[in-house]
């Protein structure tokens, strides 16, 4: 299917399920979703929702029961393993709440990993300039083991914009730190995310954090709802109404 | 950005992925992250390699020095004189050659004479070993010599006082004189036998002929000493085998000499079990350590998948790492184990002479197998399920998913393993059961081991808190922990089986010659010298073990059927006779050469109709020392009707059972007697043993000379020269020598025995720590949450300490019931020892199991016990 120029990914009637020993569960009921590039998207929810699952449906890392993917024209849900890692490796960026950065390689090293695998030429100096943009000039050298989290959650930031992705998706971004540095993480995610233009794909449950977003949808139980933000002028504090 | 990005060429990729290998490769050895996987190979490889390479130098070595004992490599043995063929042949193989004639034949000087033995030898005798003789007797030191001149000869010392003559008179043997030039002082294939028709006297080969003592009919035995290079005797020996008759047979020192044959094959076999010991050892630890490697690497795994690195980038990023950690695993292996080797050698130099040895291909090549085996056999499920880790991990978390307990994916390891026994053992039924054994007792452990931490929680229920926690945690990992129970229990059972078996091995050598053990056997003594004989013992300190009444004759009938003595029996007979060091196989203790070959040689096999020759018969009250009635009744001693006990393997040998009536011929006297029981001899000990034994009314009326056993004390040898003047028909043999040999043989093999021991304990050592390390990632986390429950450092050191006590503890327990029954196995399958039970090893087991797997659990733990609550949350969040 041919995406509209706007949209950057686009679901029909997703749904997930799993087999257990006598039923069936579902973890997301049939659910639409159109994001359009550059859009800032926040998938909200309690745990246990469903909104992680989606995430990795989203970012092509597990297939759909049924229903449609397509994210740039790509359908997810007809690629197999390696094409899926083909489209991630050239659109697709990742921030994970547990960092996962690579306990092997140095923190340059991790952030030009994407690179790397994108066949960018000039990784090391996208990395470094990355890293710079991070604050963690000096630690390009050091290991995951000798940062702190809110420095690993940074080198993960730099990580996801090293190979200008079309789409980033981050999983609870500030989920492992404490409010202070998870609020300067999220500070320097849409400062980063601005600067390039990135469509942003964010799941949290912090609707500090989701408030930030342009749009913002909310999974219950496996069914997503739309919530539209009302802005109130007297303070920065925004309220959402649920529709649909 | 898509459009812009260049798609994913392959050449730059194929660069990518052997970039970013070596830099994780360069990462991981820097951090120290691949140091028990490399350790692991390496210290499979080095095990080997200096296993192989110093278990076969020892054996190489050994049967050099042993070589001696028949004073060549291999002898060519015939009744007549060899063809060219055999000759030739050896030339072609650059075999060194030299030949030796044994006759009978009396001698004459003046109106003497003597019935004695002719050596008859080629100059180039011996080829191993040393022929000594002095050239007066006044001369203190003897020399080293090869053949006489020709025209001369050199006789034993009781040639000359039974003769009575000196050195420089000259005798006559055949129809030719020689002149006496020497006394012979030590012969490196001396035969020790009873009932050798005399002194030796060694004559030149070329002086044969003008003896005239070669004439049709006449018993000569030819033997035909070979000596070389390994390879090029082993190539004559294929050659000449296949085309040897019933009255040749061609063999090394291991092949005549019983009891010396009988410790290097212990020790040869031990050796080998030890080096398989190890090898297992060694690969139960890369196996570990790959499946942990294999745990540690899921999350980059998932990572590289995630950021759209493909499945083979993956695959072939792994292998490289693999290859290359593998490859450089091995070469420090084999360094290492050459250094071992050389510092083995070097610690046995003193002891076996290794010069003559060379180190071959085969450490190298096995070495290098073994390593590419445990490199990608062990090592292949855990890389594969590692490349098969799943992008969404990266979201949903590790599973550190277990694959099934037994499957189809662990066939590559067994077949591994068991090629790597076989490989080292080249004996599939011994690899086969050592493998089947070994998964039933890892099953039964198993299961075992689950039942007894469940157990153990509830009396850890009723214990302190530090107790309580790490019985806990026992059982709720009971899982995890059975499979580290199973590692554990085979390291330390595989030690202690080591410990053990080196023990009894060490233990039944020495009891085969305890410290009174007799070095003289003394014959043809007549009634009249009996008292004063006995005034000699008694006044030099020596230990006898009495004199006994010694018979000569023949078994010819049983139940009256005559027996067949084929000719071909006496010359088999007649060989190991003059080449087992035997007294007399009916009256010394080498029986035990009879066994052995009825078991390995085909020739031993062919049944055998009579003895084929004379025995020592003998007569008794009581049971002989050190036999076992074994069926039957021993006789009264008034019992006035004539009866004969005889020796087990004989009787079993010539079908002969209780009741049978034996007729014998004593000097043309022939007698029947009843078989009134069954004996088992011990021929292991160097006593007076026969094959034949009588009531006294049966032979008081045969003509009689006595034998006795003596132990010569050092100081008393001197004596004995005088001993030989005053009783010149005596003859007295002297075995010392050849005991000292196996003494020092025994030492020898001791010595290698415990640097094995050291290497098996090194291998058993790696896998706790291995498999502790394995463990690691999982306590981390759990010390984490217990210290942010408030829990204090001195709890959870405690309960760290405890829960690997505990585990060892178990896991010695295990291995010391399981060690007993492979000991059981082994001593009475394998090392045809007696069964023993080593309880005192039981508490060694499970106090090194506790102690060491404590130890080794603690001092893992130690690091993150030390970090503060803070940074061990960090690293495990």
């Amino acid at each position: 299917m041919k995406l509209d120029p706007e949209n950057i990914l686009k679901v029909r009637a997703l749904t997930k399920s799993v087999q257990l020993e006598d039923k069936t569960l579902e973890l997301l009921q049939p659910l639409d979703l159109t994001v359009n590039v550059g859009d800032t998207l926040a998938i909200v929810g309690s745990s246990g929702s469903g909104k992680t699952t989606l995430l990795s449906l989203l970012a092509g890392l597990d297939l759909p029961s049924s229903g449609e993917v397509y994210l740039k024209s790509n359908a997810l849900h007809q690629f197999n393993e390696e094409q899926r890692s083909q489209v991630r490796a050239n659109h697709v960026g990742f921030i994970f709440q547990q960092f996962l950065l690579i306990n092997s390689l140095t923190a340059l090293e991790n952030v030009m990993l994407p690179a790397e695998l994108a066949n960018l030429s000039d990784a090391q100096q996208r990395g470094k300039d990355l890293l710079a943009q991070v604050g963690l000039s000096e630690r390009a050298d050091h290991y995951p083991s000798q940062l702190s989290g809110g420095e690993q959650q940074r080198v993960a930031i730099a990580r996801a914009f090293i190979s200008q992705p079309d789409i980033l998706f981050a999983d609870e971004p500030t989920g492992n730190l404490d409010t202070k540095t998870g609020q300067h993480i999220a500070d320097l995610l849409f400062e980063l995310n601005q600067k390039q233009g990135t469509t942003l794909v964010l799941v949290t449950h912090d609707h500090k954090l989701a408030s930030r977003c342009q749009r913002q949808v909310e999974m219950d139980s496996g069914v997503l709802t739309e919530k539209v933000i009302k802005h109130q002028a007297s303070e920065d504090i925004t309220t959402v109404e649920k529709v649909g | 950005m898509s459009a812009n990005l260049p798609e994913l060429g392959a050449s730059n990729k194929s660069n990518l992925w052997i970039k970013q290998s070596l830099r994780l490769l360069h990462h991981e050895f820097r951090r120290g992250e691949l140091t028990i996987i490399c350790l692991a190979i390496v210290l499979a490889v080095a095990t080997v390699f200096s296993l192989s390479g110093f278990s076969g130098q020892i054996k190489q070595a050994l049967l050099t020095n042993s070589s001696t004992y028949i004073a060549a490599d291999r002898v060519l043995r015939t009744s007549r004189v060899a063809s060219n063929d055999v000759i030739e042949k050896s030339q072609f193989y650059d075999l060194q050659m030299a030949e030796k004639v044994e006759t009978e034949s009396m001698v004459f000087a003046g109106d003497n004479m003597l019935l004695s033995e002719l050596s008859v030898i080629s100059n180039s005798y011996p080829l191993r070993g040393e022929l000594k003789v002095k050239k007066s007797i006044v001369q203190q030191e003897s020399t080293i010599v090869h053949a006489p001149e020709p025209g001369s000869v050199w006789v034993e010392p009781s040639v000359l006082t039974r003769l009575e003559i000196q050195i420089g008179d000259e005798i006559e043997i055949g129809v030719a004189s020689f002149e006496i030039k020497g006394i012979i002082t030590d012969i490196p294939d001396r035969s020790y036998r009873a009932f050798i028709a005399g002194p030796t006297i060694i004559v030149n080969i070329v002086d044969l002929a003008k003896t005239e003592l070669v004439q049709p009919g006449s018993r000569l035995t030819y033997k035909y000493l070979f000596a070389g290079e390994n390879d090029a005797i082993k190539s004559f020996e294929e050659w000449l085998k296949p085309q040897l008759n019933d009255t040749q047979r061609f063999y090394d020192a291991k092949q005549a000499q019983s009891r010396l044959s009988n410790t290097l094959t212990t020790a040869e076999k031990f050796l080998s079990l030890a080096s398989m010991l190890g090898i297992v050892l060694a690969a139960v630890a890369v196996a570990v350590a790959s499946r942990r490697y294999g745990q540690r690497h899921q999350p980059m795994v998932a990572v590289f998948k995630a950021l759209g690195a493909s499945v083979s980038h993956i695959r072939k990023l792994y292998y490289l790492h693999w290859s290359l950690l593998s490859l450089i695993s091995i070469s420090i292996g084999l360094v290492v184990g050459y250094c071992l080797l050389l510092l083995g050698i070097s610690a046995i130099d003193s002891y076996l002479s290794l010069e003559n040895t060379d180190l071959g291909y085969k450490p190298f090549s096995t070495a290098v197998i073994t390593g590419l085996l445990c490199a990608i056999a062990f090592a292949i499920q855990p890389i594969k399920s590692l490349i098969k880790t799943s992008p969404l991990s990266v979201i949903r978390g590790f599973s550190h998913e277990k694959p099934p307990r037994f499957g189809l994916h662990q066939l590559p390891p067994l077949l591994a393993l068991f090629a790597l026994l076989m490989m080292f053992s080249q004996d599939f039924m011994m690899s086969i059961s050592l493998l089947i054994g070994g998964m039933i007792v890892s099953i039964v452990l198993l299961l075992f081991g689950q039942g007894l931490m469940s157990a153990g929680r509830s009396v850890g229920s009723q214990a302190g808190k530090s107790w309580h926690l790490a019985l806990a945690n026992l059982k709720r990992r009971a899982s995890e922990n059975s499979v580290q129970l199973v590692s554990f229990t085979i390291a330390i059972k595989l030690l202690l089986l080591i410990v053990v078996m080196k023990n009894s091995i060490i233990s039944e050598w020495q009891q085969q010659f305890p410290e009174n053990t007799p070095n003289h056997y003394v014959m043809n003594i007549a009634e009249n010298q009996l008292e004063s004989i006995g005034d000699f013992v008694n006044s030099h300190d020596i230990q006898s073990q009495g004199f006994y009444q010694v018979f000569r004759g023949r078994i010819s009938a049983v139940n009256g059927e005559l027996l067949l003595n084929r000719e071909s029996a006496e010359e088999s007979n007649e060989e190991s006779k003059s080449t087992d060091g035997d007294l007399d196989k009916s009256e010394t203790t080498e029986k035990q050469e009879a066994k052995n070959n009825s078991k390995t040689s085909d020739e031993e096999n062919k049944p055998r109709q009579g003895m084929g020759r004379e025995l020592g018969l003998t007569w008794r009250d009581e049971v002989p020392y050190q036999n076992e009635l074994i069926e039957g009744q021993w006789w009264q001693k008034d019992d006035q009707q004539g009866q004969v006990s005889i020796e087990s393997s004989i009787a079993e040998r010539m079908s002969i059972k209780l009741g049978d009536e034996l007729t014998f011929d004593l000097g043309g006297k022939t007698f029947t007697v009843p078989v009134t029981s069954i004996r088992e001899v011990n021929w292991k000990s160097r006593q007076l043993n026969f094959i034949m034994v009588f009531n006294k009314p049966v032979l008081k009326d045969f003509p009689a000379t006595y034998i006795s056993a003596w132990m010569v004390p050092e100081q008393a040898k001197t004596a004995l020269a005088q001993f030989f003047k005053e009783f010149p028909t005596v003859t007295m043999m002297d075995f010392g020598a050849i005991l000292k040999q196996l003494y020092q043989v025994i030492e020898q093999v001791s010595i290698a025995i415990e640097l094995i021991l050291v290497l098996v304990v090194l291998a058993g050592s790696l896998v706790l720590v291995a498999q502790v390390q394995a463990s690691m990632e999982e306590r981390e986390r759990e010390l984490a949450i217990l210290r942010t429950l408030g829990a204090k450092g001195s709890l959870l050191r405690n309960s760290v300490l405890f829960e690997f006590v505990a585990l060892g503890a178990i896991a010695g327990l295990m291995a010391s019931i399981a060690m007993e029954i492979a000991v059981y196995f082994l001593q009475t399958q394998v090392f045809d020892m007696s069964a023993s039970f080593h309880f005192s090893y039981w508490l060694l087991g499970i106090g090194v199991g506790a102690g060491f797997v404590g130890f080794v659990g603690l001092f893992s733990c130690w690091r993150l016990l030390r970090l503060s609550s803070v940074t061990l949350i960090r690293r495990t969040m």
